[in-house]
């Protein structure tokens, strides 16, 4: 369909005058403001943005500094145990269906435990796939599976940053004193 | 037996080789730096770090840099002209380093007479501290300045790739756009020096006057042209990474892109110390006795070389500052600043420094006061200039619905249904 003319909001910028024409007054007030990052920044001084990450980690400062959030930072995820130390997760599929990446695999089984009916025998999160987005979070319905402030993880293939039930309850052991339940 | 050589085997000889070996090598191990000193000022102009992780503050990332130059794959694009493909890089490093040859780092030294066994006597004469003592030094920079260019070029046809060829073709037309206002900003020096050696030059300099007091539109001039001659930004359309994905280093790798990135900064040099000879004084330094052309003991020669080196040093800073302040200019505009502004500006300076020569008013404020003059004109005229069009209009393309032409009529053969009075493309019949 073309576009009608009614349509059209013609925005034209402000003409320039006969100094700003010449470019070279504007030029030199770029320079200041170059000049004044400048000046400010060099050998690490008071506007200087970066951070020297593996000495420095953003744990380290205030979130007002630009530091982690903890609690709704989305890094690698865990599977919470209960009160008795199992699984908390009950294989709705609930996070598969929601996960837009695909990175979710649950293998259901029947519970061996009373309380519910089934139970993941197995429990697959592809952390390469993943794009850390929190769907399975917030879908869960049971608070089983959670995103952690964990943002640093590395493995030598594909296969080993596919996170198996033993290895997201072992990050859950290992990450329930940063971040609480 | 070797008498032969006594015509040839002179003291400047010697000393040119000597300049020749310690500029070279000092000028290549410079550029290697000059590479971390522009990531090091573009990181706190950006307020980040910059590299900090080889040596102390990164003093050793040029040699990280240039080992993982050498140990990378040299890739070479299918369909590509080898030959021109490997020479291209050559091309461009040469004529960036043999500018060196002719700048006058320490000016003249009274050399003691002194032997050396089999080749004889030398000295006892003034020698010129230079790689050579070029009568026309000015235009031989001048010419080998241009010749960078033919690497740039060959470099982008070679590749077998469009966005290299455009880059090449950019920088042909750029060459060929500023080399006429570079020309122009020099002619009105030469014209107030009369001479074309460097040597020359800077004592012309030292007795009446820095020439960018005398000639400041001149050096603004000429400081804009080195720029684009150099690709530099904000003149660096011919590797615009946005638009050309490179430009015409895009096929390279290896030590064969390094190359491309030393002759760059390698022009650099050669450019600044091209703009410190004609503007700038040279070695000259005002008010230091040792830096004038007078003092030609062998101190004063080093302090000059020092003082030379040390202007080089500033002005290759500030085009590095001007790299990272002003952004690239469209390759429309920068057509436009070449022959709209600078080249008419040039010849403004040119005729009116000929006219001043012609009636002997050369004195550095008369031809101040006519730069001035100069400049109030560019300011009252370049509003009655026409503008720029108008952004939002509507181009009357063929086809279109502003178009003053009625379309074509529809013959009845092509059956093609029309929509509101113009023909509906061939491509949308058969969605509609």
């Amino acid at each position: 369909m073309a576009i009608r003319d009614e349509d059209i909001v013609p925005v034209s910028a402000p003409p320039l005058n006969a100094l700003e024409n010449v470019y070279l007054p504007e030029i030199a007030r770029g320079f200041g403001v170059t000049l004044r990052h400048l000046a400010t920044s060099w050998n690490k001084g008071k506007t200087t943005r970066a951070m020297e990450y593996p000495e420095e980690r953003r744990e380290m400062r205030p979130v007002e500094k630009g530091g982690q959030f903890k609690d709704n930072f989305r890094g690698v995820h865990r599977l919470n145990r209960d009160a008795a130390g199992r699984v908390k997760c009950v294989a709705c599929m609930m996070c598969p269906t929601i996960c837009p990446a695909n990175c979710i695999h649950i293998d259901a089984a029947d519970s061996p435990w009373d309380d519910r009916e089934k139970y993941p025998r197995k429990f697959e999160i592809d952390e390469l796939r993943c794009i850390y987005c929190g769907m399975c979070e917030e879908a869960c319905p049971v608070d089983a599976i959670e995103l952690t402030p964990e943002y640093d993880i590395t493995g030598l293939s594909r296969q080993e940053m596919v996170f198996d039930k033993e290895k997201l309850l072992a990050v859950y052991d290992a990450t329930i004193e940063k971040k609480p339940m | 037996m070797l008498e032969f050589l006594d015509e040839v085997v002179t003291g400047q000889l010697v000393v040119s080789v000597a300049v020749i070996l310690v500029i070279l090598h000092v000028n290549l191990v410079g550029v290697a730096y000059l590479i971390l000193l522009e990531r090091k000022l573009s990181a706190w102009i950006q307020d980040r770090i910059g590299p900090n992780r080889c040596g102390p503050v990164g003093l050793f990332q040029p040699i990280a840099d240039g080992v993982k130059l050498l140990v990378k794959e040299d890739y070479k694009p299918k369909g590509a002209d080898l030959a021109l493909f490997s020479l291209a890089p050559m091309a461009i490093i040469i004529p960036a380093l043999i500018g060196w040859v002719v700048i006058p780092w320490g000016g003249e030294w009274a050399m003691p007479e002194f032997t050396l066994p089999v080749l004889g006597t030398f000295g006892g004469q003034r020698v010129v501290v230079a790689g050579a003592d070029v009568g026309i030094g000015v235009i031989f920079l001048l010419a080998v300045a241009s010749l960078g260019v033919y690497g740039v070029t060959l470099g982008g046809w070679a590749s077998n790739n469009k966005y290299s060829l455009f880059g090449g073709l950019r920088a042909t037309a750029g060459m060929i756009s500023y080399e006429i206002p570079m020309g122009a900003s020099i002619l009105a020096v030469l014209l107030l020096s009369g001479a074309v050696r460097p040597q020359t030059l800077i004592e012309q300099q030292v007795a009446g006057g820095w020439y960018v007091v005398a000639q400041p539109l001149a050096a603004l001039l000429f400081f804009v042209c080195i720029l684009a001659e150099a690709n530099r930004a904000p003149f660096d359309n011919a590797e615009a990474e946005q638009e050309l994905v490179g430009g015409y280093h895009t096929e390279y790798s290896s030590m064969r892109f390094g190359m491309f990135l030393l002759a760059e900064y390698a022009h650099l040099i050669t450019s600044s110390a091209f703009l410190a000879l004609l503007f700038l004084g040279g070695y000259h330094l005002p008010f230091v006795g040792w830096t004038s052309p007078a003092a030609v003991g062998l101190g004063p020669a080093l302090v000059k070389v020092v003082v030379f080196f040390t202007k080089v040093f500033f002005i290759v800073s500030f085009m590095m500052l001007v790299r990272w302040t002003i952004p690239r200019v469209r390759w429309d505009q920068v057509m436009k600043l070449a022959w709209n502004a600078l080249i008419p500006l040039g010849i403004a300076l040119v005729v009116l420094t000929a006219a001043l020569v012609y009636l002997e008013w050369t004195a550095w404020w008369q031809t101040l006061l006519m730069n001035a003059a100069v400049a109030a004109a560019v300011l009252a005229i370049q509003p009655l200039m026409p503008g720029p069009a108008e952004k939002n209009r509507r181009v009357p393309l063929a086809g279109s619905r502003f178009c003053p032409i009625a379309p074509e009529p529809v013959s009845a053969e092509s059956e093609a249904p029309t929509t509101g009075g113009r023909p509906a493309s061939r491509g949308l019949a058969g969605v509609s």
